[in-house]
């Protein structure tokens, strides 16, 4: 799923040439083109990148992740966009474009949260003090998983 | 300072243990292209960086490196959770296994524990992005192995993210190291050391 097109950029991902006189002696990276094409938020995570362009598999496992439809994968599929947006904002600070992406997915993200939060826990130690007990050491915690009854 | 998110940047489920392949995925833990040595060398790297992008950059990068260290180290914990007699006496995993039991240990797969000495920071502008862009492409092939090595879905899963985010991460350091050129003396970008040297 895409959400937004490419047909803005002066050229595509993977074809271009870089200038004859680019100076010696030093690496080149060519800057990622601004309204680059994006994934959706679960198939960015699934992918491991929100950028079509900068998705390069290996050929021993080409097909994306099989994400579990859980609470936990849709805010980590948010959270990893903004990540993602994060990084690219580092470099493109002024793509102005890219940043209200990046404030609309923090502004769900945030909504996510608080759902989250409702259902399964706190995120954060900070967070275990908006509930009637202190519930930060519940199990599970990240790295434990049980097949059975894995609810999140 | 960080806070901690009770949260995997992606999910690890792994339904099959299996100690041979948490032997392999180990030096993506504690070995000298593995997260943790990415983490530090970011972190560690941005403090004498002079200019803005490259602080954040570095910081981010660096933070997310920290995020796939715990993801890496779930794994290693979901491959070793329940073993049987029989399975600590796996062919490789039993010499970690004398010395760790099922805990999470940094050390690269062929035994030697973490050590700094695998990474650097040299508090040279090109010189560190230049690293750090080589420290991506390490990493990428040591991912690139595992899943060589790897037939289980579940590992592979995490593994392909894993990789891909290297590719990510070498882009921006790229993109980072043109945003610095751009600042420096465009007839001889060594003419001076910008995170040492007052131009």
């Amino acid at each position: 799923m895409y959400i937004e097109s490419d047909n803005t950029r002066a050229c595509g991902d993977g074809v271009g040439t870089l200038p004859g006189c680019a100076p010696l002696a030093v690496p080149y990276v060519p800057f990622q083109q601004e309204s680059a094409q994006k994934y959706g938020q679960a198939d960015a995570l699934a992918n491991g990148t929100l950028f079509p362009g900068l998705n390069l598999p290996f050929h021993v496992k080409v097909s994306p992740g099989n994400l579990p439809r859980t609470a936990c994968a849709e805010l980590q599929a948010l959270q990893f966009v903004l990540v993602e947006l994060g990084l690219y904002l580092d470099t493109h600070k002024e793509d102005k474009e890219a940043f209200q992406l990046f404030q609309k997915y923090a502004a769900a993200l945030e909504e996510g949260k608080k759902r989250y939060e409702a259902m399964y826990g706190p995120l954060t130690l900070c967070a275990a003090a908006k509930d009637a007990a202190y519930e930060w050491l519940d199990d599970p915690w990240p790295w434990e998983y049980k097949q059975e009854g894995a609810g999140k | 300072m960080f806070v901690y998110e009770k949260k995997l940047q992606y999910p690890v489920r792994i339904k099959n243990c299996n100690p041979k392949l948490a032997t392999v995925i180990l030096s993506q833990y504690g070995g000298s292209d593995g997260e943790l040595a990415a983490s530090l060398r970011y972190l560690s790297q941005r403090f004498s960086m002079p200019y803005p992008e490259l602080k954040g950059l570095l910081t981010d990068i660096g933070t997310e490196e920290l995020g796939h260290l715990e993801m890496v180290g779930a794994i290693l914990h979901q491959l070793t959770r329940n073993l049987s007699e029989e399975q600590i006496k796996t062919a490789g995993f039993d010499t970690y296994f004398v010395d760790h039991t099922a805990g999470v240990y940094p050390a690269a797969s062929a035994g030697w524990p973490f050590t700094a000495a695998s990474l650097q920071v040299k508090g040279d502008v090109i010189c560190d992005l230049t690293e750090d862009m080589a420290a991506e492409q390490k990493a990428r092939v040591t991912y690139d192995n595992i899943l060589r090595l790897s037939d289980d879905p579940d590992v592979n899963d995490v593994i392909r993210f894993l990789r891909e985010r290297e590719i990510v991460h070498f882009q921006r350091f790229g993109e980072a190291l043109e945003l610095a050129k751009a600042k420096m003396d465009q007839k001889n970008v060594y003419y001076l050391n910008p995170a040492f040297d007052r131009g």
